[in-house]
Protein backbone atom coordinates (compact mmCIF):
# COMPACT_ATOMS: atom_id res chain seq x y z
CA UNK A 1 0.00 0.00 0.00
CA UNK A 2 0.85 3.27 -0.92
CA UNK A 3 1.12 5.71 1.72
CA UNK A 4 1.06 8.96 0.87
CA UNK A 5 1.37 12.93 2.88
CA UNK A 6 -1.37 15.06 1.82
CA UNK A 7 0.81 17.72 0.04
CA UNK A 8 -0.39 18.33 -2.98
CA UNK A 9 2.69 19.00 -5.03
CA UNK A 10 3.65 14.85 -3.84
CA UNK A 11 -0.09 13.64 -4.51
CA UNK A 12 0.06 11.00 -7.34
CA UNK A 13 -1.90 10.41 -10.42
CA UNK A 14 -4.10 7.67 -8.53
CA UNK A 15 -6.08 4.98 -10.04
CA UNK A 16 -6.23 3.27 -13.80
CA UNK A 17 -4.03 4.62 -16.57
CA UNK A 18 -5.61 7.97 -18.00
CA UNK A 19 -5.01 11.10 -19.67
CA UNK A 20 -2.58 13.21 -18.35
CA UNK A 21 -4.09 14.48 -15.05
CA UNK A 22 -5.29 18.12 -14.89
CA UNK A 23 -6.44 19.10 -11.32
CA UNK A 24 -9.73 19.66 -10.97
CA UNK A 25 -10.16 21.18 -7.79
CA UNK A 26 -7.24 22.51 -5.27
CA UNK A 27 -7.69 22.71 -1.80
CA UNK A 28 -4.90 25.46 -0.48
CA UNK A 29 -4.08 25.80 3.09
CA UNK A 30 -7.69 26.20 4.25
CA UNK A 31 -8.64 26.19 8.20
CA UNK A 32 -11.91 27.31 9.11
CA UNK A 33 -12.93 28.53 12.44
CA UNK A 34 -17.02 28.57 13.43
CA UNK A 35 -17.76 31.06 16.42
CA UNK A 36 -19.49 28.95 18.79
CA UNK A 37 -21.48 29.92 21.65
CA UNK A 38 -19.78 27.51 24.26
CA UNK A 39 -16.32 27.82 22.88
CA UNK A 40 -15.77 30.58 21.37
CA UNK A 41 -13.48 29.53 18.22
CA UNK A 42 -13.77 26.21 17.18
CA UNK A 43 -10.99 25.03 14.57
CA UNK A 44 -12.62 22.58 12.57
CA UNK A 45 -10.68 22.47 9.84
CA UNK A 46 -6.81 23.42 10.22
CA UNK A 47 -4.41 23.80 7.22
CA UNK A 48 -6.08 21.11 4.31
CA UNK A 49 -4.14 21.36 1.21
CA UNK A 50 -5.62 18.53 -1.31
CA UNK A 51 -5.50 18.00 -4.87
CA UNK A 52 -8.02 16.14 -6.93
CA UNK A 53 -7.23 15.46 -10.29
CA UNK A 54 -10.28 15.67 -13.54
CA UNK A 55 -12.17 12.30 -13.15
CA UNK A 56 -11.21 11.02 -10.00
CA UNK A 57 -13.21 9.42 -7.42
CA UNK A 58 -11.67 10.38 -3.88
CA UNK A 59 -13.57 9.51 -0.88
CA UNK A 60 -13.40 11.16 2.72
CA UNK A 61 -13.16 9.55 5.64
CA UNK A 62 -12.74 10.46 9.15
CA UNK A 63 -14.28 10.60 12.50
CA UNK A 64 -17.77 12.33 13.19
CA UNK A 65 -16.81 16.07 13.44
CA UNK A 66 -14.08 16.62 11.80
CA UNK A 67 -14.78 18.59 9.72
CA UNK A 68 -15.99 16.33 6.41
CA UNK A 69 -18.82 18.16 5.13
CA UNK A 70 -17.23 21.13 6.16
CA UNK A 71 -14.73 20.39 3.48
CA UNK A 72 -17.10 19.63 0.93
CA UNK A 73 -19.41 22.51 1.42
CA UNK A 74 -16.36 24.93 0.96
CA UNK A 75 -15.65 23.52 -2.05
CA UNK A 76 -19.42 23.93 -2.84
CA UNK A 77 -18.96 27.44 -2.60
CA UNK A 78 -21.68 27.08 0.76
CA UNK A 79 -19.34 28.12 3.08
CA UNK A 80 -16.33 30.60 2.67
CA UNK A 81 -13.52 28.95 3.89
CA UNK A 82 -11.40 31.38 6.83
CA UNK A 83 -8.38 31.41 5.72
CA UNK A 84 -6.79 29.83 2.51
CA UNK A 85 -8.36 29.16 -0.92
CA UNK A 86 -10.17 26.83 -2.79
CA UNK A 87 -9.85 26.40 -6.58
CA UNK A 88 -12.03 24.57 -8.96
CA UNK A 89 -10.31 24.35 -12.55
CA UNK A 90 -8.12 27.23 -11.32
CA UNK A 91 -10.68 29.82 -10.57
CA UNK A 92 -10.86 31.00 -6.43
CA UNK A 93 -14.50 29.36 -5.65
CA UNK A 94 -16.52 31.35 -4.00
CA UNK A 95 -19.81 31.03 -4.61
CA UNK A 96 -22.06 27.44 -5.51
CA UNK A 97 -22.17 26.86 -9.02
CA UNK A 98 -23.61 24.39 -11.63
CA UNK A 99 -19.88 22.83 -12.28
CA UNK A 100 -20.29 21.63 -8.53
CA UNK A 101 -23.27 19.61 -8.39
CA UNK A 102 -23.61 18.52 -4.31
CA UNK A 103 -25.56 15.34 -3.11
CA UNK A 104 -26.91 15.74 0.16
CA UNK A 105 -27.71 13.06 2.82
CA UNK A 106 -31.14 14.24 3.57
CA UNK A 107 -31.92 14.43 -0.48
CA UNK A 108 -32.92 17.95 0.09
CA UNK A 109 -35.56 17.98 -2.51
CA UNK A 110 -38.29 19.98 -3.61
CA UNK A 111 -41.29 18.61 -1.77
CA UNK A 112 -43.31 20.94 -4.05
CA UNK A 113 -42.24 19.28 -7.15
CA UNK A 114 -42.67 16.18 -8.64
CA UNK A 115 -39.78 13.58 -9.67
CA UNK A 116 -39.99 14.82 -12.75
CA UNK A 117 -40.10 19.11 -11.70
CA UNK A 118 -36.69 18.70 -9.20
CA UNK A 119 -35.04 16.95 -11.97
CA UNK A 120 -35.75 19.38 -14.84
CA UNK A 121 -35.24 22.07 -12.15
CA UNK A 122 -31.45 22.76 -13.11
CA UNK A 123 -31.50 21.96 -16.91
CA UNK A 124 -34.56 24.85 -16.90
CA UNK A 125 -32.56 27.30 -14.54
CA UNK A 126 -29.44 26.91 -17.04
CA UNK A 127 -31.85 27.80 -20.03
CA UNK A 128 -32.43 24.34 -21.53
CA UNK A 129 -35.92 24.80 -22.94
CA UNK A 130 -39.05 22.83 -21.03
CA UNK A 131 -39.97 20.32 -24.15
CA UNK A 132 -35.94 19.64 -24.46
CA UNK A 133 -35.27 19.60 -20.29
CA UNK A 134 -38.53 17.67 -19.84
CA UNK A 135 -36.85 14.83 -22.30
CA UNK A 136 -33.44 14.63 -20.92
CA UNK A 137 -34.87 14.94 -17.28
CA UNK A 138 -37.47 11.78 -18.34
CA UNK A 139 -34.01 10.16 -19.69
CA UNK A 140 -32.13 10.74 -16.63
CA UNK A 141 -35.04 9.08 -14.51
CA UNK A 142 -34.99 6.13 -16.28
CA UNK A 143 -30.97 5.96 -16.09
CA UNK A 144 -31.31 5.90 -12.75
CA UNK A 145 -33.65 3.16 -12.49
CA UNK A 146 -37.26 5.61 -11.50
CA UNK A 147 -39.37 4.76 -15.15
CA UNK A 148 -42.48 5.27 -14.21
CA UNK A 149 -41.76 7.81 -11.37
CA UNK A 150 -41.91 10.80 -13.17
CA UNK A 151 -45.15 12.26 -11.41
CA UNK A 152 -44.69 10.88 -7.63
CA UNK A 153 -43.73 13.07 -4.96
CA UNK A 154 -40.92 13.19 -3.02
CA UNK A 155 -43.34 11.94 0.00
CA UNK A 156 -44.42 8.75 -2.19
CA UNK A 157 -40.93 7.46 -2.53
CA UNK A 158 -38.84 5.66 -0.06
CA UNK A 159 -35.28 6.33 1.20
CA UNK A 160 -33.68 4.80 -1.87
CA UNK A 161 -35.66 6.24 -4.53
CA UNK A 162 -35.05 9.61 -2.98
CA UNK A 163 -31.17 9.46 -3.34
CA UNK A 164 -32.00 8.32 -6.88
CA UNK A 165 -33.91 11.21 -7.78
CA UNK A 166 -31.63 13.95 -5.78
CA UNK A 167 -28.70 12.21 -7.81
CA UNK A 168 -30.65 12.81 -11.38
CA UNK A 169 -31.58 15.97 -10.24
CA UNK A 170 -27.65 16.69 -9.66
CA UNK A 171 -26.36 15.12 -12.56
CA UNK A 172 -29.40 16.76 -14.99
CA UNK A 173 -27.18 20.34 -15.09
CA UNK A 174 -23.95 18.22 -15.61
CA UNK A 175 -21.88 19.25 -13.11
CA UNK A 176 -18.22 18.54 -13.83
CA UNK A 177 -17.98 17.28 -10.04
CA UNK A 178 -20.20 15.29 -7.72
CA UNK A 179 -19.80 16.59 -4.05
CA UNK A 180 -21.51 13.63 -2.05
CA UNK A 181 -22.12 14.05 1.21
CA UNK A 182 -22.63 10.80 2.57
CA UNK A 183 -25.08 10.36 0.55
CA UNK A 184 -26.09 6.73 1.57
CA UNK A 185 -25.41 6.98 4.90
CA UNK A 186 -29.30 7.29 5.60
CA UNK A 187 -30.05 3.73 3.54
CA UNK A 188 -30.20 0.06 4.65
CA UNK A 189 -27.22 -2.52 4.37
CA UNK A 190 -28.68 -3.87 0.49
CA UNK A 191 -30.24 -0.49 -0.87
CA UNK A 192 -26.43 1.24 -0.05
CA UNK A 193 -25.15 -1.48 -1.95
CA UNK A 194 -27.43 -1.08 -4.82
CA UNK A 195 -27.22 2.46 -5.12
CA UNK A 196 -23.12 2.34 -5.20
CA UNK A 197 -23.30 0.22 -8.09
CA UNK A 198 -25.05 2.16 -10.06
CA UNK A 199 -22.96 5.42 -9.07
CA UNK A 200 -20.35 3.57 -10.60
CA UNK A 201 -21.48 2.38 -13.78
CA UNK A 202 -22.61 6.14 -14.04
CA UNK A 203 -19.22 7.08 -13.36
CA UNK A 204 -17.39 4.54 -15.90
CA UNK A 205 -19.65 6.22 -18.46
CA UNK A 206 -19.03 9.84 -17.87
CA UNK A 207 -16.40 10.19 -15.14
CA UNK A 208 -17.11 12.84 -13.61
CA UNK A 209 -14.75 13.94 -10.69
CA UNK A 210 -16.35 12.96 -7.94
CA UNK A 211 -15.65 14.03 -4.06
CA UNK A 212 -17.44 11.65 -1.74
CA UNK A 213 -17.70 12.12 2.02
CA UNK A 214 -18.68 8.41 3.86
CA UNK A 215 -18.34 6.89 7.49
CA UNK A 216 -17.88 3.99 5.85
CA UNK A 217 -14.17 2.00 5.26
CA UNK A 218 -16.17 -0.48 2.94
CA UNK A 219 -17.77 2.11 0.66
CA UNK A 220 -14.56 4.15 0.54
CA UNK A 221 -12.18 1.73 -0.79
CA UNK A 222 -15.26 0.13 -3.23
CA UNK A 223 -15.66 3.83 -4.85
CA UNK A 224 -12.52 5.18 -4.70
CA UNK A 225 -9.28 5.72 -6.55
CA UNK A 226 -8.20 7.45 -3.49
CA UNK A 227 -8.91 7.72 0.02
CA UNK A 228 -8.69 10.94 1.97
CA UNK A 229 -7.84 9.78 5.87
CA UNK A 230 -9.14 12.99 8.42
CA UNK A 231 -8.62 13.34 11.93
CA UNK A 232 -10.24 14.89 14.61
CA UNK A 233 -9.87 18.38 16.76
CA UNK A 234 -8.71 20.30 14.32
CA UNK A 235 -9.64 18.45 11.48
CA UNK A 236 -6.39 17.53 9.72
CA UNK A 237 -5.61 15.36 6.96
CA UNK A 238 -4.07 12.39 8.32
CA UNK A 239 -3.25 10.68 5.15
CA UNK A 240 -4.09 9.99 1.44
CA UNK A 241 -4.05 6.53 0.23
CA UNK A 242 -4.28 5.28 -3.49
CA UNK A 243 -6.60 2.41 -3.89
CA UNK A 244 -4.80 0.65 -6.63
CA UNK A 245 -8.01 -1.82 -7.68
CA UNK A 246 -8.39 -2.54 -10.93
CA UNK A 247 -12.05 -1.34 -12.82
CA UNK A 248 -14.98 -1.54 -13.42
CA UNK A 249 -15.08 -2.76 -9.82
CA UNK A 250 -17.42 -5.98 -9.09
CA UNK A 251 -18.46 -5.86 -5.36
CA UNK A 252 -18.49 -10.00 -5.49
CA UNK A 253 -15.16 -10.30 -6.51
CA UNK A 254 -13.80 -7.57 -4.77
CA UNK A 255 -14.73 -8.75 -1.28
CA UNK A 256 -12.75 -12.18 -2.29
CA UNK A 257 -9.78 -9.79 -3.44
CA UNK A 258 -6.99 -10.03 -0.61
CA UNK A 259 -5.53 -6.54 -2.28
CA UNK A 260 -9.28 -4.94 -1.28
CA UNK A 261 -9.47 -6.49 2.17
CA UNK A 262 -6.04 -5.37 3.27
CA UNK A 263 -6.71 -2.07 2.33
CA UNK A 264 -10.19 -2.48 4.10
CA UNK A 265 -8.25 -3.67 7.36
CA UNK A 266 -5.33 -0.80 6.81
CA UNK A 267 -7.59 1.77 6.46
CA UNK A 268 -9.85 0.57 9.48
CA UNK A 269 -6.59 0.22 12.12
CA UNK A 270 -5.88 3.64 11.20
CA UNK A 271 -9.04 4.67 12.08
CA UNK A 272 -8.69 2.87 15.57
CA UNK A 273 -5.86 4.91 15.91
CA UNK A 274 -7.07 8.66 15.29
CA UNK A 275 -10.20 7.26 17.63
CA UNK A 276 -7.77 6.66 20.73
CA UNK A 277 -5.73 9.99 19.28
CA UNK A 278 -8.97 11.67 19.47
CA UNK A 279 -9.88 10.78 22.87
CA UNK A 280 -6.71 12.48 24.47
CA UNK A 281 -5.75 14.49 21.73
CA UNK B 1 -57.18 10.62 1.97
CA UNK B 2 -59.20 8.65 0.33
CA UNK B 3 -62.91 10.26 -0.20
CA UNK B 4 -64.06 7.48 2.06
CA UNK B 5 -62.23 8.26 5.04
CA UNK B 6 -63.04 12.04 4.00
CA UNK B 7 -66.64 11.51 4.34
CA UNK B 8 -65.95 9.93 7.60
CA UNK B 9 -64.39 12.80 8.81
CA UNK B 10 -67.43 15.10 7.85
CA UNK B 11 -69.91 12.71 9.14
CA UNK B 12 -68.09 13.03 12.52
CA UNK B 13 -67.29 16.84 12.02
CA UNK B 14 -71.36 17.34 11.54
CA UNK B 15 -72.30 15.35 14.80
CA UNK B 16 -71.17 18.01 17.60
CA UNK B 17 -73.17 20.83 15.06
CA UNK B 18 -76.43 18.19 15.48
CA UNK B 19 -76.03 17.95 18.55
CA UNK B 20 -75.97 21.94 19.38
CA UNK B 21 -79.16 22.59 17.38
CA UNK B 22 -80.47 19.69 19.22
CA UNK B 23 -80.04 21.15 22.47
CA UNK B 24 -81.44 24.10 20.97
CA UNK B 25 -84.43 22.46 20.08
CA UNK B 26 -84.08 20.94 23.66
CA UNK B 27 -83.84 24.68 25.08
CA UNK B 28 -87.16 25.53 23.41
CA UNK B 29 -89.58 22.29 23.80
CA UNK B 30 -89.01 21.76 27.55
CA UNK B 31 -89.45 25.91 27.77
CA UNK B 32 -86.16 26.85 29.32
CA UNK B 33 -85.72 29.73 27.32
CA UNK B 34 -88.47 31.69 26.52
CA UNK B 35 -89.52 31.67 22.85
CA UNK B 36 -89.58 34.90 22.46
CA UNK B 37 -85.79 35.68 22.84
CA UNK B 38 -84.92 31.91 21.90
CA UNK B 39 -87.09 31.03 18.89
CA UNK B 40 -86.77 27.27 17.66
CA UNK B 41 -84.25 26.23 15.10
CA UNK B 42 -86.75 25.33 12.57
CA UNK B 43 -88.35 28.86 12.84
CA UNK B 44 -84.86 30.44 12.49
CA UNK B 45 -83.92 28.01 9.39
CA UNK B 46 -87.43 28.79 7.24
CA UNK B 47 -86.53 32.38 8.10
CA UNK B 48 -83.21 31.76 6.63
CA UNK B 49 -84.24 30.52 3.16
CA UNK B 50 -86.82 33.02 2.96
CA UNK B 51 -84.48 35.70 3.41
CA UNK B 52 -81.59 34.44 1.74
CA UNK B 53 -83.45 34.49 -2.09
CA UNK B 54 -84.55 38.22 -0.82
CA UNK B 55 -82.63 40.76 -3.14
CA UNK B 56 -82.19 42.87 0.13
CA UNK B 57 -80.52 40.24 2.20
CA UNK B 58 -78.58 39.10 -0.56
CA UNK B 59 -77.51 42.52 -0.79
CA UNK B 60 -76.42 42.79 2.75
CA UNK B 61 -74.35 39.49 2.24
CA UNK B 62 -72.68 40.60 -1.17
CA UNK B 63 -71.72 43.97 1.37
CA UNK B 64 -70.21 42.01 4.04
CA UNK B 65 -68.11 39.46 1.89
CA UNK B 66 -67.28 42.29 -0.15
CA UNK B 67 -65.41 43.75 3.27
CA UNK B 68 -64.39 40.51 4.58
CA UNK B 69 -62.65 39.28 0.95
CA UNK B 70 -60.90 42.92 0.61
CA UNK B 71 -59.34 43.29 4.19
CA UNK B 72 -58.50 39.39 3.84
CA UNK B 73 -56.27 39.44 0.39
CA UNK B 74 -54.76 43.02 1.84
CA UNK B 75 -53.59 40.98 4.83
CA UNK B 76 -52.28 38.43 3.06
CA UNK B 77 -50.58 40.55 0.45
CA UNK B 78 -48.76 42.65 3.13
CA UNK B 79 -48.12 39.98 5.43
CA UNK B 80 -46.73 37.66 3.17
CA UNK B 81 -44.80 40.06 1.41
CA UNK B 82 -43.19 41.57 4.15
CA UNK B 83 -42.52 38.24 6.38
CA UNK B 84 -40.81 36.94 3.86
CA UNK B 85 -38.87 40.20 2.95
CA UNK B 86 -38.12 40.29 6.66
CA UNK B 87 -36.85 36.55 6.87
CA UNK B 88 -34.35 37.40 3.77
CA UNK B 89 -32.85 40.41 5.11
CA UNK B 90 -31.41 40.84 8.90
CA UNK B 91 -31.58 44.80 8.36
CA UNK B 92 -35.60 45.20 7.50
CA UNK B 93 -36.05 42.27 10.15
CA UNK B 94 -34.40 44.75 12.33
CA UNK B 95 -36.97 47.86 11.05
CA UNK B 96 -40.17 45.25 11.15
CA UNK B 97 -39.79 43.59 14.33
CA UNK B 98 -40.17 46.45 16.88
CA UNK B 99 -43.26 47.66 14.85
CA UNK B 100 -44.39 43.92 15.18
CA UNK B 101 -44.48 43.58 18.52
CA UNK B 102 -45.74 47.10 19.02
CA UNK B 103 -48.91 46.19 17.07
CA UNK B 104 -49.22 42.46 17.10
CA UNK B 105 -51.07 42.31 20.56
CA UNK B 106 -53.04 45.67 20.06
CA UNK B 107 -57.22 45.28 20.28
CA UNK B 108 -57.12 46.49 16.75
CA UNK B 109 -60.94 47.32 17.28
CA UNK B 110 -60.18 50.08 19.54
CA UNK B 111 -58.56 51.63 16.21
CA UNK B 112 -62.55 51.93 14.79
CA UNK B 113 -63.33 54.79 15.58
CA UNK B 114 -60.40 56.37 14.75
CA UNK B 115 -60.84 54.30 10.89
CA UNK B 116 -64.20 55.60 10.96
CA UNK B 117 -63.28 59.81 11.61
CA UNK B 118 -60.24 59.06 9.04
CA UNK B 119 -62.31 56.82 6.18
CA UNK B 120 -66.41 57.25 6.67
CA UNK B 121 -68.06 54.74 7.87
CA UNK B 122 -68.45 52.76 3.90
CA UNK B 123 -66.71 50.10 2.88
CA UNK B 124 -63.34 51.45 4.01
CA UNK B 125 -63.16 51.44 7.53
CA UNK B 126 -64.28 47.58 7.73
CA UNK B 127 -61.54 46.84 5.33
CA UNK B 128 -59.17 48.57 6.73
CA UNK B 129 -59.97 46.72 10.62
CA UNK B 130 -60.42 43.20 8.74
CA UNK B 131 -56.78 43.75 7.29
CA UNK B 132 -55.09 45.08 10.72
CA UNK B 133 -56.88 42.47 12.52
CA UNK B 134 -56.00 39.64 9.88
CA UNK B 135 -52.41 40.71 9.18
CA UNK B 136 -50.60 39.65 11.90
CA UNK B 137 -50.78 36.17 12.32
CA UNK B 138 -50.18 35.84 8.54
CA UNK B 139 -47.40 38.09 8.72
CA UNK B 140 -45.68 36.00 11.86
CA UNK B 141 -46.49 32.69 10.36
CA UNK B 142 -45.10 33.50 7.24
CA UNK B 143 -41.92 34.52 8.84
CA UNK B 144 -41.53 31.63 10.90
CA UNK B 145 -41.73 29.49 7.56
CA UNK B 146 -39.13 31.45 5.84
CA UNK B 147 -36.84 31.73 8.27
CA UNK B 148 -36.83 27.89 8.41
CA UNK B 149 -36.45 26.47 5.68
CA UNK B 150 -34.05 24.14 5.01
CA UNK B 151 -30.24 25.61 4.17
CA UNK B 152 -29.74 22.69 1.91
CA UNK B 153 -32.79 23.05 -0.31
CA UNK B 154 -31.35 26.45 -0.85
CA UNK B 155 -28.15 25.51 -1.26
CA UNK B 156 -29.74 23.04 -3.63
CA UNK B 157 -31.09 25.45 -6.14
CA UNK B 158 -27.95 27.64 -5.84
CA UNK B 159 -25.65 24.95 -7.37
CA UNK B 160 -28.49 24.18 -9.79
CA UNK B 161 -27.53 28.09 -11.25
CA UNK B 162 -30.55 29.83 -9.19
CA UNK B 163 -29.20 33.64 -9.00
CA UNK B 164 -29.17 34.89 -5.04
CA UNK B 165 -32.09 37.20 -5.93
CA UNK B 166 -34.42 34.51 -7.18
CA UNK B 167 -33.91 31.93 -4.10
CA UNK B 168 -37.17 33.89 -2.17
CA UNK B 169 -39.38 33.27 -4.58
CA UNK B 170 -38.22 29.94 -6.10
CA UNK B 171 -37.16 28.39 -2.59
CA UNK B 172 -38.31 30.70 0.02
CA UNK B 173 -41.74 30.97 -0.57
CA UNK B 174 -42.57 27.91 -2.10
CA UNK B 175 -41.35 26.34 0.96
CA UNK B 176 -42.57 28.47 3.32
CA UNK B 177 -46.30 27.60 1.64
CA UNK B 178 -47.63 25.22 4.71
CA UNK B 179 -46.87 27.72 7.35
CA UNK B 180 -47.78 30.69 5.06
CA UNK B 181 -50.95 29.00 4.84
CA UNK B 182 -52.06 28.33 8.07
CA UNK B 183 -51.38 32.13 8.73
CA UNK B 184 -53.93 32.20 5.96
CA UNK B 185 -56.60 29.96 7.57
CA UNK B 186 -56.71 32.25 11.16
CA UNK B 187 -56.41 35.78 8.99
CA UNK B 188 -59.70 33.99 7.41
CA UNK B 189 -61.32 33.04 10.53
CA UNK B 190 -60.25 36.18 12.15
CA UNK B 191 -61.65 38.14 9.41
CA UNK B 192 -65.31 36.50 9.65
CA UNK B 193 -64.90 37.50 13.14
CA UNK B 194 -63.81 41.04 12.46
CA UNK B 195 -66.37 42.55 9.64
CA UNK B 196 -69.35 41.36 11.47
CA UNK B 197 -68.12 43.47 14.73
CA UNK B 198 -67.19 46.40 12.59
CA UNK B 199 -70.61 46.30 11.12
CA UNK B 200 -72.31 45.64 14.16
CA UNK B 201 -70.74 48.34 15.85
CA UNK B 202 -71.04 50.99 13.36
CA UNK B 203 -72.28 50.15 9.78
CA UNK B 204 -75.24 51.19 7.54
CA UNK B 205 -75.72 47.58 5.90
CA UNK B 206 -73.98 44.06 6.09
CA UNK B 207 -74.90 41.14 7.97
CA UNK B 208 -73.90 42.57 11.42
CA UNK B 209 -75.93 45.61 10.95
CA UNK B 210 -78.29 43.24 10.25
CA UNK B 211 -78.19 41.73 13.54
CA UNK B 212 -77.83 44.74 15.66
CA UNK B 213 -81.14 46.19 13.68
CA UNK B 214 -83.55 43.05 14.42
CA UNK B 215 -81.57 43.21 18.00
CA UNK B 216 -82.92 46.60 18.75
CA UNK B 217 -86.19 46.27 17.62
CA UNK B 218 -86.56 42.82 20.02
CA UNK B 219 -86.90 40.36 16.74
CA UNK B 220 -85.52 37.46 17.72
CA UNK B 221 -86.11 35.53 14.75
CA UNK B 222 -84.30 37.82 12.56
CA UNK B 223 -81.37 38.72 15.11
CA UNK B 224 -80.61 34.76 14.52
CA UNK B 225 -80.83 34.67 10.49
CA UNK B 226 -77.12 36.96 10.20
CA UNK B 227 -75.59 35.02 12.89
CA UNK B 228 -76.52 31.34 10.95
CA UNK B 229 -75.30 33.18 7.89
CA UNK B 230 -72.00 34.63 8.59
CA UNK B 231 -71.12 31.05 10.60
CA UNK B 232 -71.95 29.24 7.19
CA UNK B 233 -70.17 31.47 4.91
CA UNK B 234 -67.27 30.96 7.27
CA UNK B 235 -67.86 27.32 6.95
CA UNK B 236 -67.56 27.48 3.18
CA UNK B 237 -64.77 29.99 2.80
CA UNK B 238 -62.59 27.41 5.28
CA UNK B 239 -63.76 24.80 3.06
CA UNK B 240 -62.80 26.39 0.07
CA UNK B 241 -59.24 27.54 1.64
CA UNK B 242 -58.72 23.84 2.83
CA UNK B 243 -59.48 22.46 -0.40
CA UNK B 244 -56.95 25.00 -2.11
CA UNK B 245 -54.04 24.13 0.46
CA UNK B 246 -54.90 20.48 0.15
CA UNK B 247 -54.07 21.19 -3.74
CA UNK B 248 -50.82 23.27 -2.89
CA UNK B 249 -49.75 21.21 -0.49
CA UNK B 250 -49.96 17.65 -1.76
CA UNK B 251 -46.17 17.39 -2.43
CA UNK B 252 -45.49 18.44 1.73
CA UNK B 253 -45.64 15.18 3.73
CA UNK B 254 -47.95 16.69 6.18
CA UNK B 255 -50.50 17.71 4.38
N1 LIG C 1 -22.27 26.37 11.18
C1 LIG C 1 -21.48 25.93 12.18
N2 LIG C 1 -21.32 26.67 13.28
C2 LIG C 1 -20.52 26.25 14.28
N3 LIG C 1 -19.84 25.09 14.28
C3 LIG C 1 -19.97 24.30 13.20
C4 LIG C 1 -20.80 24.68 12.10
N4 LIG C 1 -20.73 23.68 11.18
C5 LIG C 1 -19.90 22.77 11.70
N5 LIG C 1 -19.43 23.12 12.90
C6 LIG C 1 -18.47 22.37 13.73
O1 LIG C 1 -17.40 22.02 12.91
C7 LIG C 1 -16.99 20.69 13.16
C8 LIG C 1 -17.01 19.89 11.87
O2 LIG C 1 -18.35 19.75 11.44
P1 LIG C 1 -18.72 18.88 10.16
O3 LIG C 1 -20.19 18.89 10.04
O4 LIG C 1 -17.95 19.36 9.01
O5 LIG C 1 -18.21 17.43 10.60
P2 LIG C 1 -18.35 16.05 9.83
O6 LIG C 1 -16.98 15.50 9.72
O7 LIG C 1 -19.12 16.23 8.58
O8 LIG C 1 -19.18 15.19 10.87
P3 LIG C 1 -20.21 14.00 10.56
O9 LIG C 1 -19.39 12.86 10.13
O10 LIG C 1 -20.87 13.76 11.87
O11 LIG C 1 -21.14 14.49 9.51
C9 LIG C 1 -17.91 20.15 14.24
O12 LIG C 1 -17.25 20.20 15.46
C10 LIG C 1 -19.08 21.09 14.24
O13 LIG C 1 -19.56 21.25 15.54
MG1 LIG D 1 -21.05 15.58 7.90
Amino acid sequence: MKVLPSRSSEVATPGPARQPATAMIEIDHVSQVFQTSARKDHLALSDISLTIEDGAFVSILGPSGCGKSTLLYIVGGFVSPTSGSAKVKGKTITAPGPDRGPVFQEFALFPWKTVLGNVMYGPRQQGVRATEAEAQSRALIEMVGLKGYENFFPKELSGGMKQRVALARTLAYHPEVLLMDEPFGALDAHTRTRLQNDLLNIWERDRKTVLFVTHSVDEAVFLSDKVVMMSRSPGRIRQVIDIDLPRPRRRTELLLDPRYQKYVVDIERMFDDIDEAGVNP
Amino acid sequence: MTSRALSTDVLLGLLPIALLIALWQGLVSFELAPVALLPPPGLVFSRLLQQLVTFSFQQEIIATLFRLFTGFLIAVALGVGVGMVAAASPAINATVRPLVRVLAPLPKVALYPALLLLLGFGHESKIALVAADALFPILLSTYYGASTVEQKLIWSAMAAGTPRREILLKVVLPAAMPSILTGCRIGLVISCIVVFLAEMITSTDGLGHVLITAARTFQAVDMFVPLITISLLGLILNALLQAARSYLLRGFPEA
